[in-house]
């Protein structure tokens, strides 16, 4: 008895449109532009593609207050892991403990509620392999700049010894934020990379000059980041020259920078930069020479986490050995925070790493909420299936149209999918025109056009897009 | 004839109910007076935290809460103990536990949707984030600011109003909008002239945040900074004042004066650029610190002089608690200040503004995925109405009196705490003792008393209620102080 498959789509959301429905002749619509307007005069609204209507919105539908509905695959830029309006999360958003958690948000640190240790474990079920312990944040730029304070406070303290006192000098020296209070060491970052943008992840963020122009910056270095040839199974001797030839310059960095590089923070796939790829072999590459230059590895899965790649934690495809020693994430999980295991990583002290809020429970009970539903629909494993099915049938349509679908990258990545348009102009029209076919679909670096659809995108979703991007591309 | 009647009982009950207890309207199971049923921390609490210290530092815990018990200006522990709250998740509870209207706004199904639909509010803002900004967060604007851009917590405020203070200078030493191919390429070097070298100047003693802007304007105590990387930004001194202020007049006019006066040397002696200053209206973390309106008065004359932004931090002092919405607003500037900043009591933060120059004059460059938070944002939009109907601000500014002038009297009989301070400032209110080690125990007995009490600075104890805190509150907070006070000799 064969019984066809429900998809997870069609078990969340017996209501989801069956296709894109566009009602305006221009997106943005009337009432958006309208809506946009008024919100402008009290708050920056020059950003806005419209404005949306999440009542309305459904799964894997987005819609806005002009009556359109769109299929998504930008999904909040990445950051709407199971769909709009997701039962699960409803539930989980009216649920005794949210709604307590929302009401008396607590000082985490000084306070935390007697479920919160609950509440943390069913993230830690998901935690990246060899990682048990977690400090959470609020943001991506958060999480990785409660990292590297990490990282300088391990750092110091390995010199120092764990449990030996400040000096005096330190002491003095560090309210003058001079050194040796104030060291200075500095984080790694490579070429074209975006990991936030507060001052210290501005300044490890390397993917264009508006993110980081006319900001004080912390002088930190810089590695390249490899440039693959694709497709990949062509140019294996030539993408591992690249592997090796980015490795020497890091390793070059640590030899020469004129201050210590505590740590290295890089993306699985850099994904503001232009959905960049490593290797397995570049990755394990870059755990070695940070192993050997007592610097720490940080991996920043703000964007790539949460079963986006097909694994839980996109790095966790590279088998690093030993594992990474900070895995930062935030986006799908709404919740954001590093993870760890080395015990030394927590400052020696209470109140070095320590803030008000220290987290928010009402994020990471949905977070809780997430993962639980990835685990028990295996949607990792369903993503998986779709992004093949996706690759494939991008792969057909980069022959129709060789000039326009280049460096079509993300294979065995789910739907982790991008490609080049011709042009920075080609691609702004492309994203343009994809909403007039009905799909909001999002842009990376110069270039770039990137999927970041929902865990719940299924085979039907992507024929729609596929159909989308055919018609675009040809009305050219 | 009967409506007006109506209107007047209405408005009669109304006034009868806040002179009764805007408490007991809002929590009428609030207790009495603290419950202890075990020693502090019980065994449960000391349970949950061992089981919570395997995944998370716990070493900051005092006690594991239940949230669902705690009610009004009460918080309970795990064990069944209830303490009389005067920290209140450091200073971040506004309206009380388990207050009903919040718990309204956190079961509707606009905080649902909120919560299961989080935006990229920027990119894609929902059709009634502009309400709930202009109802909440706006309404509540500080006198002379228009605009705000939401962030996610005090040290994310301050770090974009950096941000706009820096993209502001920027620009108008630019010009215009283009940046020169030496900009574009030195900037991913982060280096002069794409990267800045202007600074932001913080004072003695303040705390704004730990990330690693905000952390580089924080003065507050080595262990909030060491280790950490930090920009080579100045700092000025914050007057500290001597107490009772009605006895040190002229000291204190000198101390300001002082405090001005190399205040305006580092400016004239920084060698690059300043583009803004941050203060706090009183230095909370770091110890309490006040100081006089003409004191601030003069730092606004002093930045518009030097055409320097002045973004002031109400991240702690902010929503009431001071006995002014705003604590600045007890300065009357001349000039409003450029940004202020908050967070905290507000559960939302980013910070007001006015200059339409301090947005960005192209998009994307003050820009995140979130750009804030629409929850908090319908928290927030809640706190305010409720502090409106009931007129906390009043409340908190009453209290406060009542409170001080308790707390005056106490301070006579026992010589272990005195500068005590926040006469005028609603409940805001602290006084030192005479060691840190004191001060701690102070801090520990007053638990064991029922008291959830915090410190600040190196010797200081804060009061920082919620806005529902009355004089019944009030008197319990002084008798435990004093049986405090007592056990310590």
């Amino acid at each position: 008895m064969s019984v066809p498959e429900v998809t997870p789509a069609e078990v969340y959301y017996p209501n989801e449109p069956a296709a894109p429905s566009v009602q305006t002749a221009e997106i943005p619509g009337p009432k958006t532009k309208k809506a946009l307007e008024e919100l402008a005069e009290v708050f920056d609204a020059r950003c806005a593609y419209f404005v949306a209507d999440y009542d309305k919105s459904v799964g894997n539908y987005i819609a806005d207050v002009d009556g359109n509905v769109f299929l998504d695959v930008y999904a909040q830029i990445a950051s709407i892991a199971l769909g709009y309006n997701n039962p699960a999360l409803i539930e989980a958003a009216k649920s005794d403990r949210m709604i307590s958690a929302l009401v008396q948000r607590p000082a985490l640190g000084n306070f935390p509620s007697a479920e919160f240790a609950d509440i943390l474990k069913d993230i830690l079920k998901v935690a990246p392999k060899g990682q048990t312990k977690l400090w959470s944040g609020l943001s991506g730029a958060d999480a990785n700049e409660l990292a590297f304070k990490a990282v300088f406070m391990n750092y110091q303290a390995k010199k120092r010894g764990y449990n030996t006192s400040f000096t005096t000098e330190e002491e003095t020296s560090v309210m003058e934020n001079a050194i040796p209070g104030s060291p200075e060491l500095a984080i790694m970052s490579f070429e074209r990379a975006f990991h936030g943008r507060l001052f210290a992840t501005a300044s490890v963020t390397r993917s264009k000059p508006i993110h980081k122009l006319d900001m004080p910056s912390f002088h930190w270095p810089k590695a390249e980041f490899p440039s693959y040839k694709y497709p990949l199974e062509d140019n294996e001797a030539a993408n591992k020259a690249e592997d090796e030839r980015c490795l020497k310059i890091v390793e070059e960095l640590y030899k020469t920078w004129h201050c210590p590089i505590a740590g290295l923070i890089v993306e699985p796939i850099q994904s503001e930069g232009g959905d960049n790829h490593g290797s397995t072999a570049f990755f394990q590459g870059l755990r070695d020479i940070t192993l050997k230059y007592n610097s720490l590895l940080i991996m920043d899965e703000v964007q790539t986490g949460v079963a986006a790649t097909g694994e839980m934690w996109a790095h966790e495809r590279f088998n690093l050995s030993p594992p990474a020693d900070l895995v930062t994430f935030s986006k799908k999980f709404q919740s954001a925070g590093y993870f760890y295991h080395d015990p030394e990583l927590t400052p020696n002290l209470p109140y070095r790493q320590f803030n008000t809020w220290c987290g928010d429970p009402t994020k990471m009970i949905i977070a809780g909420a997430i993962a639980k539903e990835v685990v028990e629909k295996d949607l990792a494993k369903k993503i998986s299936v779709v992004g093949d099915y996706l690759y494939a049938a991008l792969a057909e349509l980069s022959k129709k149209y060789p000039t326009e679908i280049l460096n079509l990258r993300g294979k065995d990545r789910a739907c982790f999918i991008a490609w080049d348009s011709p042009s920075p102009a080609a691609r702004n029209a492309f994203l343009v025109n994809m909403k007039k076919n009905g799909v909001n679909i999002g842009g990376c670096a110069e270039t770039g056009i990137r999927l970041r659809p929902t865990l719940t995108f299924g085979k039907k979703h992507a024929d729609i897009l596929i159909q989308a991007i055919d018609k675009t591309l040809g009305e050219n | 004839m009967t409506k007006l009647w109506n209107a007047q009982l209405c408005t009669a009950l109304g006034r009868g109910l806040r002179l009764q207890s805007t408490a007991a309207a809002y929590f009428p199971s609030e207790p009495a007076s603290p419950v202890l049923k075990t020693t502090i921390p019980g065994p449960k609490s000391s349970e949950r935290l061992a089981e919570l210290g395997k995944v998370f530092d716990n070493r900051a815990a005092y006690f594991a809460a239940n949230y669902y018990n705690s009610i009004g200006n009460y918080i309970a522990d795990v064990d069944g103990n209830q303490y009389l709250d005067v920290y209140a998740q450091i200073a971040s509870i506004a309206l009380g536990y388990n207050n009903p209207e919040i718990l309204k706004t956190a079961k509707s199904d606009q905080m649902a949707n909120a919560l299961a639909n989080r935006p990229a509010l920027a990119c894609f803002p929902s059709s009634d984030y502009q309400q709930i900004l202009e109802d909440g967060i706006l309404a509540a604007a500080p006198k002379g600011m228009s605009k705000v851009w939401t962030a996610l917590s005090g040290s994310d405020a301050n770090e974009t109003a950096f941000k706009a203070a820096f993209i502001y200078h920027a620009a108008k030493k630019r010009g215009n909008n283009t940046f020169s191919p030496k900009e574009l390429e030195s900037v991913m070097q982060n280096l002069v002239p794409g990267a800045s070298d202007a600074a932001i100047l913080s004072f003695e003693k303040g705390f704004h945040g730990r990330l690693f802007g905000s952390l580089s304007t924080t003065r507050s105590k080595p262990i909030h900074k060491l280790d950490i990387p930090a920009f080579n930004w100045p700092k000025a001194p914050f007057p500290s004042l001597k107490y009772p202020l009605d006895q040190f007049v002229t000291e204190n006019k000198k101390e300001e004066e002082r405090c001005l006066a190399e205040f305006e040397k580092v400016i004239q002696q920084w060698s690059t650029q300043i583009a803004a200053i941050i203060i706090e209206p009183i230095q909370s973390e770091g110890g309490d610190n006040h100081a006089s309106p003409s004191f601030f008065q003069s730092l606004r004359d002093l930045t518009l002089k030097y055409d320097i932004l002045m973004i002031v931090d109400e991240v702690q002092t902010g929503v009431g608690a001071s006995g002014k919405f705003w604590a600045h607003e007890h300065w009357n500037l001349t000039t409003p200040p450029d940004m202020v900043t908050f967070s905290k009591k507000f559960q939302a933060a980013g910070f007001y503004f006015a200059l339409p120059e301090l947005q960005p004059s192209l998009p994307f460059r003050q820009f995140n995925t979130w750009c804030g938070d629409p929850s908090k944002a319908l928290i927030a939009r809640t706190v305010y109405q409720e502090i409106s109907k009931y007129n906390l601000v009043e409340n908190a500014a009453t209290t406060g009196a009542y409170l001080y002038g308790k707390l005056e009297s106490l301070s006579g009989e026992y010589s272990s705490i005195f500068n005590l301070r926040g006469q005028s400032t609603g409940t805001f209110i602290a006084w030192d003792m005479s060691s840190s080690a004191k001060r701690d125990m102070f801090l520990i007995e007053s638990r064991k008393l029922g008291l959830n009490i915090g410190g600040c600075g190196d010797v200081s104890v804060r009061l920082r209620p919620t806005l529902v805190f009355e004089e019944k509150h009030a008197d319990v907070l002084v008798d435990i102080a004093e049986e405090a006070l007592k056990r310590l000799g």
